[in-house]
């Protein structure tokens, strides 16, 4: 236990007058620091892979969307942001999304999606722009989601890196 | 054991000097808030004045209600994760570090040691950058603009670290059942290595402009004082409480994410004015680097995962999910029907403000039954009618800012 040391002013710094001089002198050094401002939408910020951006869906070298519409980004999804329509499709994976939407005014960019998607089908990109003149413009349809897979890339290792834990074998199966 | 109840006396305006005012006995009343600056958020404050004199005050909660409880009701265990950012919106990862302690608690999760060094390096910073809020607050509601942007300016730098981390600078939402989503790498530890050695001259800077200021004095010293039962009746914690002289820190009382470990100071007032709260939290900071500084030697030597291996409880890695049908249904299992045993508890941390304590109670579906947050600052809200009465109506604002509350906690 550290009791705090409270004295009482002295003379000078009562004045007030020299004190005005020592605290201008500290502001007046601040004059020639660098800045640290970011001249934001000229200057755009540094983006990583870390950076969390709107989440976007993967499309393979084939074309397609890896999404099979199991529905597990949508039943993680705190706010309720996505929707998926699953249907049919010729495909091996015989399911494929008819439709999936991301409502990015709801979307608060946690990255449960990512993390529950099973097929590696939805990542978070490092998009961060939002801005639109209509709120239906915002629900983002599976065309508007689309990526290619090496726009994603970086993240995708990012993840895969991140899941290098319990190397071991694991203890229940 | 027994225990005893002391009664408080308690008339409003007993303690008002009658003083030389004309208008004298003329009360007025005016309300302050919700949408003042000084309010921090949306509290109002309905303020009795006699002349320039406050009679009685009445604070009046609930502004910001989102029904954050409530709605851990219907979204299950693990999405209420980024809810908690949004309860003390200026410590993001301390309301998801104490939310989690609660849940591990109920389940019996072991948390790794690696991952309770990265917590206790995310509190401290948390801690750093609530209490750089409170200082560029407080300074700005009395004047001192320029400490505000100074004092912005190092939280930026500590945001930085953060948004490195975890990829965004606030509501991070980067702490798991079980550990933490991603270790701290070099790159992070490295900025928070240089954070640790620039802040305390920062600080140093701060209190050059503060401390032994005489406007900064003349405004805070025995303004706002709680007698040592007075905070304990009121069951304050936090600085607001250690101000008083009441040592009763969490991480020292009762430790968790192993604080008994870490060499650390208490630091306590000794009148417990609006004084005395400043130096705690000026003194606080301080500890927190200290602490941070000996996490980042810890985390040089503890390795290991960050994440528990509890396959009820965390995700499965990434690539198993896709080799093998039994992660795939864990992974199924976890997002979709996590399920707590049942029972209840309760994990209290010291936050920046005080005791942040989880309540949840399970009956052991996927459905949570109760989950209740025992905010700090809904607790200092009640100490200001004490503290205000008989003050002149200007030192409302250094009392607001001495308490410093954030109403996305309290209303909740």
């Amino acid at each position: 236990m550290g009791i705090v040391q409270r004295k009482d002013l002295s003379l000078a710094e009562r004045l007030y007058l020299p004190e005005v001089v020592r605290g201008l002198s500290i502001t007046f050094r601040k004059m020639f620091e660098k800045p640290m401002t970011r001249q934001y939408p000229e200057e755009p910020l540094p983006k990583t892979e870390v950076t969390r951006g709107q989440p976007r869906l993967v499309v393979k070298d084939d074309g397609n969307v890896a999404c099979v519409s199991c529905g597990m980004c949508e039943a993680a999804c705190p706010a309720y942001a996505i929707t998926i329509d699953g249907g049919e499709t010729e495909r091996p994976i015989e399911r494929e999304p008819v439709r999936f939407e991301i409502d990015m005014l709801r979307c608060i960019l946690c990255g449960f999606c990512e993390e529950a998607c099973p097929k590696d089908a939805i990542f978070m990109s490092d998009e961060l722009e939002l801005a639109d003149s209509s709120r239906g413009a915002l629900v983002y349809d599976l065309e508007m989601l689309k990526r290619p897979k090496a726009a994603l890339q970086k993240r995708i290792d990012y993840v895969y890196r991140l899941n290098q834990r319990w190397r071991k074998s694991s203890s229940t199966s | 054991m027994t225990t005893t109840t002391k009664v408080f006396e308690y008339t409003p305006g007993a303690n008002l000097p009658p003083g030389d005012d004309p208008l004298h006995g003329e009360l007025m009343t005016l309300n302050m808030g919700p949408q003042h600056p000084a309010t921090h958020g949306v509290l109002r404050i309905v303020v009795t004045l006699d002349g320039e004199r406050i009679v009685a005050i009445d604070p009046v909660v609930g502004y910001l209600h989102r029904g954050k409880e409530k709605s851990c009701e219907t979204l299950g265990w693990h999405k209420f994760f980024p809810h908690t950012d949004r309860l003390d919106y200026v410590q993001p990862l301390m309301n998801n570090i104490g939310y989690a302690l609660a849940i591990e608690k109920l389940a019996g999760i072991e948390v790794p040691p690696r991952a309770q060094v990265v917590r206790v390096l995310l509190m401290e910073l948390s801690r750093v950058m609530a209490h750089l809020i409170y200082v560029a607050s407080q300074s700005i509601d009395l004047g001192a603009v320029a400490l505000f942007f100074y004092a912005f300016r190092q939280r930026e730098l500590a945001y930085d670290i953060v948004d490195a981390y975890t990829g965004h600078r606030m509501n991070n939402t980067y702490v798991r059942i079980g550990g933490v989503y991603a270790d701290v790498d070099e790159q992070v530890s490295a900025m928070a290595a240089r954070f640790v050695e620039e802040f305390p001259l920062a600080l140093d800077e701060f209190e050059k402009l503060l401390t032994r200021n005489r406007i900064w004095c003349d405004r805070n010293r025995d303004i706002g004082v709680i007698p040592r039962e007075l905070a304990i009746a009121m069951s304050l914690t936090g600085p607001a409480l250690r101000g008083s002289g009441v040592e009763w820190d969490l991480r020292r009382a009762m430790p968790y994410s192993g604080y008994e470990s870490y060499d650390f100071d208490v630091p306590v007032g000794s009148v417990g004015d609006c004084y005395d709260r400043y130096l705690v939290r000026m003194q606080e900071m301080r500890e927190s680097i200290k602490i941070v500084r000996q996490a980042l030697e810890r985390l040089q030597t503890v390795k290991g995962d960050v994440l528990a291996e509890d396959r009820r409880f965390v995700l499965p890695p990434k690539d198993k999910v896709h080799g093998s049908m039994e992660e795939l249904i864990f992974q199924f299992k976890v997002v979709t029907d996590l399920r707590l045993p049942r029972g209840e508890a309760y994990h209290g941390i010291e936050s920046s403000k005080g005791e942040l304590g989880f309540f949840i109670a399970s009956d052991g579906t996927a459905k949570p039954l109760r989950c209740h947050v025992r905010a700090p600052g809904l607790m200092n809200i009640q100490a200001l009618p004490r503290m205000a009465e008989g003050r002149l109506f200007s030192d409302m604002v250094s009392l607001i800012g001495s308490m410093d509350f954030v109403m996305g906690e309290v209303d909740r």
